[in-house]
């Protein structure tokens, strides 16, 4: 046996150093775009969904009551500190109340409930936070930023009659492009902040020059060989084709923005041991590219739906997926209480650090609309009837209450109300029926 | 590209009716011969009269049970319901349907039924063949891009750094081509791993310094000898297979294990640590065994209190110094870092092996010192290029002067070159064009050797390298099934069995026109079969259809099992991957997979299966006999497979029971309903109970009974291995493990021995699933019901080679679906 770099991933990791990249030193640590364009009046607002797995223990997570100054049931006490900014939707639902795991995750940010399909064939539909990109996109380096815990690299099948692509991702460019997440942390912040490993403004601008003249080329390539295809073989080659003006984009934001100043950041080297770990990390880097204003869309999964993630660090060394089916055994939903409240401890510390950023005339958090929730239910059951949604920070004007909707109301009328508020209104989305009326709450 | 279409374009017609002759023959030829053919008639009314009586109560279109209605329609009329046929057939085959609790027709009907459907089904697909249609662009997975690599430019990138996994399909596998989609995401993985991959295969010289950690994991016991690359009579440490970048000095430090108050391991006694670079010694450090005895230890280490200063620095600080500079040449080198092993055992009573808690936390400082991570840094001070392996791929030329004619002349040459196979093609006019820009941009603003570099960048992320482009002639009307082009089928054939390009030998005879001719295929895929790299078959296609690559992500309980650790891990891994690739490489049957004389192990698995006589790290064959044959002779007794298809704490007879049934029998349960009642773990008489006591009420209850009738036993007769794959008598509160099954149809059987015996009496149902997983593995889709008959024919023919690997990929090679596709409709 040799260990190389590729041996025993997860444990014998390839480290890079962890060197600091040392990017100039931000002045106060606000982005110094800031002043450009996020003023008191109008200020820029942030759009985040972070996707927990496997359902919710509902009965230690909705309030007993509803309106203001209810009591954080146990699964919520850690955002508790956070009481104003936080709002708790009840009654949001899908399109069927039972289905597959595979179809929560899909159904969470489309609309759109996928079918199971024995072939390769992928659909859904477009995802509320690509759309948020198409136009949000236009005034940051990355239009959206897909995070992920889990990696894609394991065998067998995800949910039976499912590709794995619909469990691995809430995130669609389309109704067949399933948007992979990003699961290492080092790939993230190159990413964000490229992996020249260079500090020298000079550097980084003739590497932005040559990529451009890259993808210049291949999209003549491309082009041409487009056209000696027939429609349905389009598709894929249109997906290269989009990618490769997505980077163009990015490459003339970046030389416009070439003078920006970014804050110094520990590299990370890889994916750390830890579930805890490395989901810290992870939103650590998100919160870091709501702070430099690279993106103001992100999408997060703290675990691919239907996961099997073993929890040893906080006693639960049996597999999420089967105990979430818990048959009503005590000890499993003692277990499974562990492990909701474990992915809320790790959320809140996250909400926690966007509320010590300043920004603008206040901090992160009042700009931002962070959604947390799952796209069941109870998993026990396959049950997606009043799924666990919670909407953090002050973005949207909502926070302090537990709403209790109308049943059957599609999660996403939700998105449709949060695209409004982000400035991209649109008419509908997968099965939705009508805006959620946020307004009217603010100020309860 | 043109000449090829003029080709296609005259000879398409033809080679459709070639092939509808020569490669379906033996499905023409099935069960029945021209007698059957008068009964046909007779035949197509007892389909008719067996739906209507027993099928047509609960799939009518009222009940649509399965979505499915037999009502109105003619299903004797073959060609015309083809897909519902096959269904059909596939239920009455396995006598899953009609349930078993309705009304069902004699035996015999299902045996004439089965019979001659398959024989009408397989009779009018030769007279119709329909390969399907891949996706025209077929992107390159992770695995591909990697092995890409390595044969076009000789270097080996860590490409799980570079790019992000794939998706699998709902069968399980990452490079069918419908999932393979595109993202900006991974368009900017493409361009940076590019431009990472052309900066090392041209050896520039980094901005600064970098450097890499390689991390021992802390339940890999280091107490023999961990790799071939490290010296015999060395134990534990590490060896690394590290890419030096450029000529050049480099650092390496070693930290060494510690104990949760940070205290070095193993102080207690001295140890000599080398370091070797291809196995030359570097420098030899010795720590330990010099503990002053004057000097007090802390009362406690309960981390709150403090021996001596000094004795304090002497257990804190004993790997501070374990660094050497030394300089390497560009290019792969193995660094070795390992103890020199001593020959004696410790005085007193012999200790346990510490493990998983207690390797985290003891203080051991008796214990055996051992290697936590290696740093290597580098380079220091001005180093070239070198003389890598991956420059003497890339620069095939020098320029002979520093004249632009000159050294355009040789980049023409080597751009040519590269061109040709990353993009599986002739390359024209353009295509160099392209790349001369690059080569010119970059030598512009630099060297010769920066000019190629750029160059190399644009090549890689170039649509013809990424992408295995099919298209269909020019002016073929729309669903018409044409033969691919030599080109076409050479990426198929090399990617099929390589998961790479083609090589030289094969591009040559794929441009020289001669591939379509099958005895040319046939010779060139025994060939490539031969060939090292087809170890990617093992790696890619056996590591997803038997799960093994679920292995590197199982984290059995430490609770449960403290005896699970790294090497453990890695020896399942090697045990499963020799054992495959020697069935593939000796050509074997495919039937020996589910059992054989024989299986590799080192000393580390050997002890785990109970097997004598094994001794020290190295795998090697090893001989079966007896129980140990019945026990591990074969996937089934494999700890790799028992384990990924168990959970963390405890074994799950439904999991590998699910596992046989769709892997192995082809025949995968449907999924189960969601909130299925608590299975109780007492007996009635509140008495705990055994999982099989627990499992009869799947058997009683008819819902559950549907589907675990025919999957629960598979699984209970694997019992007697536990969660990670050990022997054992007694299961659950330490009652015996009964490993009897029945099978729905009253087939008695007995352990694994049993359950051998048993799938090997469907022998022909194991070889089809086989063949139709690697069909789709070889073809980028996903199975679909006009692939079944292929499936029957090359199964069929293989039964003659006693179901030999060859036998089956060189049917796949040859068939319809992997030689043709069907122009867009």
């Amino acid at each position: 046996m040799i260990i190389t770099k590729k041996a025993i991933p997860r444990r014998t990791m390839l480290k890079g150093l962890g060197a600091s990249l040392a990017l100039p030193l931000l002045d106060g640590m606000v982005p110094a775009f800031t002043a450009l364009r996020d003023t008191a009046a109008d200020p820029v607002r942030r759009l985040g969904i972070v996707y927990v797995p496997n359902g919710m223990m509902m009965d230690h997570w909705t309030p007993a009551t509803e309106g203001i100054g209810f009591n954080f049931p146990t699964i919520l006490q850690p955002l508790e500190r956070f009481r104003d900014q936080v709002e708790v939707l009840s009654g949001m639902h899908g399109v069927d109340a039972e289905g597959p795991h595979a179809r929560a995750s899909t159904r969470f940010l489309t609309g759109v409930a996928s079918q199971r399909d024995d072939g390769s064939n992928l659909k859904a539909g477009i995802s509320m936070d690509q759309i948020a990109g198409r136009v949000l996109g236009q005034e940051t380096q990355l239009a959206t930023l897909e995070l992920a815990i889990d990696g894609r690299d394991f065998a067998g099948s995800c949910d039976e009659g499912f590709s794995c692509a619909y469990t691995n991702t809430i995130s669609w460019a389309n109704d067949t492009t399933p948007l992979p997440m990003e699961n290492n942390p080092r790939a993230v912040f190159e990413r964000l902040f490229g992996d020249s490993g260079s500090t020298d403004p000079a550097v980084r601008k003739a590497r932005l020059e040559k990529d451009a003249s890259l993808l210049d080329s291949v999209t003549d390539r491309a082009r041409y060989l487009s056209r000696q295809l027939g429609s349905t073989d389009q598709a894929k080659l249109d997906q290269y084709l989009e990618a490769v003006r997505d980077i163009e984009r990015r490459i003339q934001m970046a030389e416009a923005q070439s003078e920006r100043e970014l804050p110094v950041v520990d590299q990370p080297a890889g994916i750390p041991d830890t579930f805890g770990e490395h989901t810290k990390m992870m939103f650590d880097l998100l919160a870091l590219a709501y702070e430099t204003d690279l993106t103001r869309v992100a999408t997060f999964m703290m675990g691919r739906e239907i996961t099997g993630r073993t929890y040893a660090e906080i006693g639960v060394p049996d597999a999420h997926h089967p105990i979430s089916h818990h048959q009503r055994d005590p000890v499993k939903l003692e277990k499974l209480m562990k492990i909701n409240l474990y992915h809320a401890e790790l959320f809140a510390e996250f909400i926690a650090r966007l509320n010590s950023t300043p920004d603008g005339d206040g901090t992160l958090l009042d700009h931002s609309m962070i959604v947390y929730g799952a796209g069941m239910a109870d998993s026990n059951s396959h049950y997606s009837g009043d799924l666990p949604i919670l909407l953090a920070g002050g973005a949207a004007g909502t926070g302090g209450r537990h709403m209790q909707h109308e049943p059957d109301t599609p999660l996403a009328n939700l998105h449709l109300s949060l695209l409004d508020k982000m400035g991209v209104p649109i008419e509908s989305l997968g099965d939705s029926t009508g805006r959620l009326p946020l307004e009217t709450l603010s100020g309860v | 590209m043109k000449s090829r279409n003029l080709s296609l374009a005259s000879v398409c017609g033809a080679a459709v009716l070639v092939t509808g002759v020569l490669f379906s023959a033996p499905l023409v030829s099935a069960p029945l011969g021209l007698r059957a053919q008068a009964q046909s008639a007779s035949q197509a009314e007892l389909l008719q009269t067996t739906v209507a009586q027993y099928c047509v109560t609960c799939h009518n279109d009222q009940s649509r049970r399965g979505e499915l209605s037999f009502e109105g329609l003619d299903l004797s009329d073959v060609g015309q319901h083809a897909a519902i046929q096959e269904r059909i057939l596939g239920q009455l085959r396995i006598r899953r349907m009609p349930p078993v609790d309705r009304p069902r027709p004699p035996e015999e009907t299902y045996e004439v039924l089965t019979a001659w459907l398959a024989s009408e089904i397989d009779r009018f697909a030769a007279a119709n063949p329909n390969p399907g249609r891949t996706e025209a662009f077929h992107r390159l997975n992770r695995v591909e891009y990697a092995n890409a690599v390595r044969d076009l430019l000789a270097l080996d990138v860590d490409v799980e750094a570079l790019l992000p996994a794939d998706d699998i399909d709902a069968n399980g596998f990452d490079n069918m081509a419908d999932m393979l989609t595109v993202s900006p995401a991974l368009m900017e993985r493409y361009l940076s791993a590019a431009r990472k991959t052309a900066r090392l295969a041209v050896g520039e010289a980094p901005l600064g310094p970098a450097g890499e950690i390689y991390e021992v994991p802390i339940l890999l016991i280091q107490n023999d000898r961990m790799s071939d690359d490290l010296p015999f009579g060395s134990r534990g440490g590490i060896g690394i297979r590290h890419y030096f970048v450029v000529d050049g000095e480099y650092d390496l430090a070693i930290g060494l294990h510690r104990n949760y108050v940070n205290y070095v391991r193993g102080m207690g006694s001295s140890h000599e640590l080398e370091v070797r670079l291809d196995g030359v010694l570097v420098r030899t450090f010795t720590f330990g065994g010099e503990e002053p005895d004057v000097l007090q230890a802390p009362a406690s280490y309960g981390g709150n209190q403090f021996g001596d200063p000094a004795w304090e620095e002497y257990m804190l600080f004993a790997d501070a110094n374990l660094r050497v500079r030394f300089s390497a040449e560009a290019g792969p080198h193995v660094v070795g870092v390992s103890f020199v092993r001593k020959f004696t055992e410790p005085e007193g009573v012999l200790q346990p092996r510490q493990s998983v808690f207690a390797a985290a936390i003891n203080e051991m400082r008796d214990g055996d010192a051992a290697v936590e991570h290696v740093t290597i840094t580098g380079p220091y001070g001005p180093g070239g290029p070198g003389d890598s392996p991956a420059r003497r791929a890339v620069f095939t030329c020098r320029p002979t002067s520093n004249t632009s004619a000159d050294e355009e002349a040789c980049a023409g040459e080597i751009l040519s070159s590269l061109a040709r196979q990353a993009y599986r093609r002739p390359i024209d006019e353009a295509d160099l064009r392209t790349l001369m820009d690059f080569y010119r941009a970059g030598r512009n603003d630099g060297s010769f050797d920066a000019g190629i570099q750029l160059a190399l960048e644009r090549l890689l992320i170039s649509p013809d390298f990424l992408f295995r482009v099919e298209h269909d002639p020019v002016d073929v009307a729309p669903g018409t099934v044409y033969a691919l082009s030599d080109l076409e089928l050479a990426s198929r054939l090399s990617f099929f069995l390589w998961s790479s390009i083609p090589d030289a030998e094969l591009l040559d005879v794929a441009e020289r026109g001669m591939l379509q001719d099958p005895a040319v295929l046939e010779q060139q895929t025994r060939r490539m079969l031969a060939d090292p790299r087809s170890k990617a078959l093992v790696q890619n296609f056996a590591g997803q259809w038997l799960y093994l690559r679920n292995l590197r992500s199982v984290v059995p309980d430490a609770v449960t099992f403290p005896e699970f650790d790294e090497n453990l891990r890695e020896a399942f891994r090697q045990e499963t991957d020799l054992f495959v690739e020697s069935l593939i490489r000796d050509d074997r049957s495919v039937l020996d997979l589910l059992g054989t004389d024989y299986t590799f192990a080192n000393e580390r698995l050997a002890e785990h299966y109970g097997i004598p006589g094994v001794y020290g790290n190295h795998f090697r064959r090893v001989q079966l006999e007896g129980d140990l044959a019945e026990r591990r002779g074969g996937i089934l007794g494999q700890g790799s497979l028992l384990t990924v298809t168990s959970y963390a704490n405890r074994t799950s007879p439904v999991l590998r029971g699910k596992w046989v049934l769709t892997n192995i029998l082809g025949t995968p349960p449907p999924p189960p309903p969601a909130d299925v009642p608590d299975l109780p773990d007492r007996g009635e008489d509140g008495q705990p109970a055994t999982v099989r006591d627990r499992m009869i009420q799947h058997r009683e209850d008819p819902v559950c009974a549907a589907c675990h009738a025919p999957m629960d036993p598979l699984g209970l007769a694997l019992e007697n291995y536990d969660a990670i794959g050990r022997w054992r008598s007694t299961g659950q509160a330490n009652l015996a493990i009964d490993a009897s099954g029945q099978m729905p149809n009253g087939t008695e059987f007995y352990g694994p021995q049993g359950l051998r015996t048993l799938l090997l009496e469907r022998r022909e149902q194991f070889a089809g699933t086989v063949t139709e997983k690697l069909l789709a593995y070889a073809i980028g889709r996903g199975p679909e019901y006009y692939d079944r008959p292929t499936v029957r024919g090359i199964t069929t023919t293989a039964a003659f080679e006693n179901y030999r690997w060859s036998s089956i990929i060189v049917g796949i090679v040859q068939s319809t679906p992997f030689r043709m596709r069907r122009s867009e409709s």
